[in-house]
């Protein structure tokens, strides 16, 4: 994890404040290869000269935009871009997103949120395979490990059908909150998946037949009456 | 189409129902008119009746009465008497150039033309023939003969010149008809397409010429209109959307540092608190402007919307579930009363989401000491709109604030009131449920308390715009 803080990024952002502001948190959360642009000829020219990792690019330059910077940055480096745009509209985010960047974040931001959302995709394109990692955690006395779909306790093994590993994929990702019945019927089968409702109360009950020590009075994955399902993870245990 | 189709044939049956009225009118006036003068009174055939009953051998001597002599006298007509051989016996007047004796072929002549060029009538007596004859040139008498076959079969001819007539008239009127329908058919559609608000350019020429140059006229103002009404909202919007634009980095840096405050341990407590609410107080800040952007893109009808077939149900549940998750105090309570979940309405899912969303914040927000929050949908009776209630037991709104609350804030008519929130919430609801062609209905009863929103919705607008 440590390499990433040794990436090399480059800000491109017509407000000198902006670039400063950005630099500094970037350098408190400990990356020291940061570089900045005004344009996009300085950026193009830094880009060739500098060779950064990723790069967040502002939308309106003085010299052009950003989505033809970005263009122009494509034909000779796939290195990742971040947005940072004043410009909030659902349209300009899917250019954004659509010319290939990996993330488009509207100002006004947060410092937090920026470093999050960058190290996610430095993550995401630098680091090794191995280490994206196995989602395995722990129920009471169970030990869920979604990516082989098997529960695990003392005993023995139980496999997870497709459709319960969906169901437990969708809840683990929201853990803590409830999901509503409709976004996991979605997550299950799809689209168009009204009236699947009783058959998604079949699957939950096979599945705290699976994790829950007593499947009628279920601990971990509660029911919201009316509204959907919670699954509680108690990372302690 | 179907309105030229009309008027053309109620243009024939008019013209069919004139021209029959014509032909009998003209019957009529052939009557009335021309054949009135045909013969004056007394017809000369009456008055040589007359002459013939009123001659009377009295003592050797014809006479006549004197009502008779005068009847003789008005139509400045002679009389005379032949007996069986063609003799006068009797006469009156008779002029000089008249023969007193006559043969056959004399009275067979003149029985039927003149005699003399006297136009003569003849009737019967019991002695004899008696003879009115009038003064030259004021009787034209002509023969008249017909076929038998002619007179029995004169009904069917009449009834075919009716026809023949029917028939003329009937292919004169379409022909004009369609002549004239052709010339309005164009002005017909300029009229339409103006009522749909699309430009028109019709050919000037022809008997319409003025009427297509006032359709034109009228289609050149009304795009003129549309085009500078649109030129302003457009440069409205993009005003707003500028001035967002441009408050974003600004307050991304008091966002930024602001935070960066907060978070820095080497500051003391009281000036992080303080740094904290200058963050709390920018994320405010930033929520208006963007909310202030779509309010105004809505407003003047330049948010994109991304349409696919929307389950309100869903939605709600989804905005509860939300406000669960994201730590909704204990003395709120929801309560979901959802039916015909299945029907779906055509709706930007984003957009609905926040109205329903807005909504349930207003709820909550305008209750600080906790409500009873119930949403509910369902279909209504003709299955044409599909209904969505936020209805909470809270403070409500007074009447007199009711109808304002959807305008927008800052406008003349709505005056500012003491509120938490930046008050663009309900108009956002307002214009997201206009922009799905359905409406916000708020009412507050002070006998039942609390506030209720109604937002309904077209079912399926694909079905109208065909899709």
């Amino acid at each position: 994890m440590e390499n990433l803080k040794d990436k090399k990024i480059l800000i491109v952002d017509d407000e000198p404040e902006i670039r400063l502001m950005i630099e500094r948190f970037l350098r408190k959360e400990g990356f020291f290869r940061v570089f900045t642009a005004e344009d996009c000829a300085s950026a193009l020219s830094s880009c060739r000269r500098d060779k950064p990792d990723i790069a967040i690019l502002d939308v309106m330059l003085p010299d052009g935009d950003g989505f033809s910077l970005l263009s122009s940055i494509r034909q000779f480096s796939d290195m990742p871009v971040l947005f940072l745009s004043a410009c909030g509209e659902d349209e300009d985010r899917l250019l954004g997103l659509g010319l290939g960047a990996d993330d488009y974040i509207v100002k006004p931001f947060l410092p937090r949120e920026l470093v999050l959302r960058l190290m996610a995709v430095l993550r995401r394109v630098y680091s090794s395979p191995v280490t994206d990692h196995l989602t395995v955690f722990r129920l009471g006395e169970q030990t869920i490990d979604l990516d082989s779909a098997i529960v695990r306790n003392n005993q023995q093994e139980l496999p997870l059908t497709a459709k319960e590993h969906d169901i437990l994929v969708k809840l683990y990702e929201n853990q803590g909150r409830i999901v509503t019945s409709d976004a996991l019927c979605q997550a299950v089968w799809g689209d168009d998946s009204y009236g699947y409702e009783n058959t998604l109360m079949v699957h939950i009950r096979r599945v705290r037949e699976k994790i829950e020590s007593d499947p009628s009075n279920p601990i971990h994955l509660l029911t919201v009456r009316g509204l959907g399902y919670k699954l509680l993870v108690k990372e302690n245990q | 189409m179907e309105g030229i189709v009309r008027i053309l044939r109620r243009f024939v049956a008019t013209t069919i129902i004139v021209s029959l009225f014509l032909l009998i009118f003209n019957f009529i006036l052939l009557g009335s008119l021309v054949f009135k003068e045909i013969n004056q009174k007394p017809s000369p055939e009456g008055v040589v009746k007359e002459v013939a009953e009123s001659v009377v051998m009295e003592e050797d001597n014809y006479i006549i009465g004197e009502q008779v002599v005068k009847l003789l006298q008005d139509n400045q007509a002679w009389a005379m008497l032949l007996d069986d051989n063609g003799h006068v016996q009797w006469d009156y007047h008779l002029p000089i150039d008249v023969p007193r004796s006559y043969n056959m072929i004399d009275v067979a002549k003149f029985s039927r033309y003149y005699l003399m060029d006297y136009p003569v009538y003849i009737w019967v007596h019991k002695d004899g023939l008696v003879v009115v004859g009038y003064p030259k040139d004021s009787y034209g008498k002509y023969q008249l003969n017909f076929l038998s076959d002619w007179v029995r079969t004169l009904p069917l001819r009449l009834l075919w010149l009716l026809l023949l007539n029917v028939t003329v008239a009937l292919l004169v009127s379409i022909v004009i008809g369609t002549r004239l329908i052709r010339g309005i058919r164009p002005l017909v559609a300029g009229v339409h397409s103006l009522a749909k608000n699309e430009a028109v350019q019709l050919n000037t020429k022809g008997i319409f010429g003025d009427l297509a140059q006032s359709i034109n006229a009228g289609s050149a103002i009304l795009q003129d209109k549309t085009t500078a009404l649109k030129t302003r909202d457009e440069a409205r919007s993009n005003w707003i959307a500028g001035i967002s634009h441009d408050i974003r980095t600004p307050l991304s840096m008091v966002l930024g540092y602001s935070s960066e405050m907060e978070d820095n341990s080497d500051l003391p407590k009281e000036q992080r608190y303080q740094a904290g609410i200058i963050r709390r107080q920018g994320e405010k800040l930033r929520s208006l402007v963007s909310d202030l952007n779509l309010v105004s893109m809505l407003e003047y009808e330049m948010q994109p919307l991304h349409l696919k077939c929307v389950r309100l149900s869903v939605l709600a549940r989804q905005v509860v579930v939300d406000f669960f998750n994201n730590g909704l105090g204990n003395h709120y309570d929801i309560e979901l009363v959802l039916t015909d979940e299945a029907v779906g309405i055509n709706g930007d899912e984003k957009l609905l989401l926040r109205a329903i969303n807005n909504l349930v914040q207003n709820s909550v927000r305008h209750n600080p000491q906790g409500c009873k929050i119930i949403l509910e949908t369902f279909l209504d009776k003709d299955r044409a709109q599909y209904h969505l209630i936020v209805r909470d037991n809270g403070r409500g709104i007074p009447q007199e604030q009711l109808s304002r609350i959807t305008e927008l804030p800052y406008s003349l008519n709505r005056r500012r009131s003491i509120q938490q929130g930046h008050g663009l919430g309900l108009p956002m609801v307002a214009r997201i449920a206009h922009a799905h062609h359905g409406r916000l209905n708020l009412s507050s009863d002070p006998d039942k308390k609390g506030l209720e929103a109604v937002l309904e919705f077209p079912l399926q607008l694909k079905n109208k715009t065909g899709e």
